[in-house]
């Protein structure tokens, strides 16, 4: 069994070196398919954290009249925890208020005069109200305009991610699209690069393969060699792809946070390394092993 | 499965029995509509010597080529070892190929490989493992009279003994039968004897032999079995067959 095996590579590893550029070329395209195949992977988590995050931080804020007193705002939060659509409510106190509102002006010294010169606490107690759902924020919005103690409010504050987050939801539908597109493109590109090198190969071992046939070497034993080539293939694409993808992120990675903050790309990459390296490696097998089935299926009969 | 039934076609009487090594049943092949075998009918037995003789493009190759099912008959049946070729398995042509060793006019031997790797060739992709690859090459080389000459290759060798390394990658499987097509077509009359008088030894050994040739002189002086075919009939088949024309 092994020794069948060393033979296997014997010849694969022949056959690649016989036909070096083709083979060559044909790493390089698959590579080309697993670094976009990699990157959609990666946007596609980044792009989904992106519009979480936003998500995340809407929220409706119900500033109170000064003269409202505080039971009367709990009574409200009460009264509103009733409604289905609602998650959570936070009640945010006068006192509170103006914690956070000095301790954000900290360093801004006309701000700190000018409450010192009011001398009384000129902050409104506020109820933040999230929805279950973030396409729930104008209902809410009108049953609260709609109730009894709609005169007992300041304003009524919606945090307006929601034109951000579909933008984003957009633009990352889009990309993926794209992506989506050159993947197919590139894989199809790969495959006959790889069904030509794997045509090749067998070309140039058609006096082997007919003897090999004529003493009876077993269908595996003939195949084999090729099916391996093609996986080798795979795998050398797989791994220079992710070292060219260790540099880039390397290199460019802070650049990169830096344009758009938040964006965690380097920390997403490095936990997932082994993750995104499987599913690469898994791809690019595949497609290897795709393409020398179909070629061998074509140029090889028994 | 001991049904025996006896059959007599062209004054030859056949064992309609299942065991036979060899048994064509009715087969026809033709290329692109033209008929080249016509309904050959003929069984061998284990461990016999049969030439099968005609002139050129009667179909011999084409025959041979089916036993080992390079070809498929157009209609019929053939038989090998009580197996029906037409319905091997992939796995199970490979088999039947090991069972049969084939010897050809233009050798068919890989140039970049020695005698010995030529012949160890067979084994490696039958998965044999090395140590028996090491022990089993060299007997079959003295076997063909080649010890001296296994680190050679082929350019490096005479057309006789081209010949001798193809019969003995042909042996080292241990095959029940030798396809011999032409083996002596490239070769002067000297080197042509002692490749008969290999397979000859061969025979004696116990390996059945099957020799498609047109060199008269040799098939009369064998005095074995010959099967004639004409317009892809076969219309000699006799013990001590002369080559007649
Ligand atoms: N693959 C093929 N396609 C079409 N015709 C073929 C094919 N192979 C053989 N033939 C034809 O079949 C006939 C028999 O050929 P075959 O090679 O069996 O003859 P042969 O008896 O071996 O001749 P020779 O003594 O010259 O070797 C010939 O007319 C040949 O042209
Ligand atoms: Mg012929």
């Amino acid at each position: 069994m092994i020794a069948i095996l060393k033979r296997m590579f014997k010849t694969a590893w022949q056959g690649m070196k016989r036909n070096n550029w083709l083979t060559l070329a044909c790493v390089a395209m698959m590579m080309l398919s697993l670094l976009i195949f990699s990157s959609t992977i990666i946007f596609n988590h980044l792009a989904n954290s992106l519009v979480n995050t936003l998500k995340e931080k809407m929220d409706i804020s119900l500033y109170f009249k000064t003269d409202v007193p505080e039971e009367d705002i709990l009574k409200i939060r009460d009264e509103l925890l009733a409604n289905e659509l609602i998650a959570k409510i936070n009640y945010v106190s006068k006192e509170e208020a103006l914690e956070t509102f000095e301790e954000r002006s900290k360093y801004n010294p006309t701000i700190q005069k000018a409450l010192e010169v009011i001398g009384e606490n000129p902050l409104a107690a506020s109820l933040n109200i999230k929805a279950k759902n973030t396409t729930d924020y104008n209902q809410i919005i009108e049953s609260i305009k709609n109730s009894a103690f709609q005169d007992k409010l300041i304003t009524i504050d919606l945090t307006e991610n929601q034109k951000i987050v579909s933008r984003v939801d957009t633009l990352a539908r889009a990309i993926k699209i794209g992506s989506l597109a050159a993947i197919i493109l590139l894989t199809f590109l790969s495959f006959v690069i790889s069904f030509n090198t794997i045509r090749m190969a067998i070309y140039s071992l058609k006096e082997e393969i007919e003897i090999m046939k004529l003493v009876g070497g077993s269908n595996w034993f003939i195949r084999g060699p090729f099916l391996l080539e093609g996986i080798l293939q795979g795998l050398f694409a797989s791994l220079t792809t992710i070292i060219i993808f260790s540099l880039i992120i390397l290199l460019l990675g802070a650049r990169i946070e830096n344009f758009i903050p938040g964006l965690g790309l380097s920390t997403y990459f490095w936990s997932h390394f082994w993750f995104i390296l499987f599913l690469q490696t898994t791809f690019g097998i595949f497609l290897g092993i795709i393409s020398s089935f179909w070629a061998l299926n074509h140029y090889l009969k028994i | 499965m001991d049904s025996i039934r006896i059959v007599r076609i062209n004054s030859h009487i056949y064992i309609d029995k299942i065991m036979s090594l060899v048994y064509f049943k009715n087969v026809s092949k033709s290329y692109n509509g033209s008929l080249i075998l016509d309904n050959v009918t003929f069984t061998m037995e284990t461990g016999e010597f049969v030439s099968l003789v005609g002139r050129s493009g009667v179909g011999k190759t084409t025959l041979l080529k089916m036993l080992i099912r390079e070809e498929l008959p157009t209609k019929g049946k053939i038989f090998f070892d009580d197996k029906e070729i037409n319905k091997l398995k992939p796995n199970e042509i490979a088999l039947l190929r090991r069972k049969i060793g084939v010897v050809f006019q233009d050798f068919k031997l890989l140039p970049d490989r020695t005698a010995f790797e030529n012949v160890a060739f067979a084994m490696e992709v039958a998965g044999y493992p090395n140590e028996m690859i090491k022990k089993d090459v060299p007997e079959v080389l003295k076997l063909v009279n080649l010890q001296n000459k296994a680190d050679n290759f082929p350019y490096q060798m005479s057309a006789g003994e081209k010949q001798r390394t193809v019969i003995a990658r042909a042996l080292i499987q241990r095959p029940e039968l030798i396809l011999a097509d032409e083996p002596t077509g490239n070769l002067d009359p000297i080197n042509s004897w002692d490749i008969i008088k290999l397979l000859v030894k061969i025979n004696e050994l116990g390996t059945a032999v099957m020799l498609a040739t047109h060199d008269k002189e040799i098939v009369n002086t064998l005095g074995k079995r010959v099967i004639s075919l004409e317009n892809g009939k076969i219309i000699r088949d006799e013990q001590e067959g002369k080559y007649l024309i």
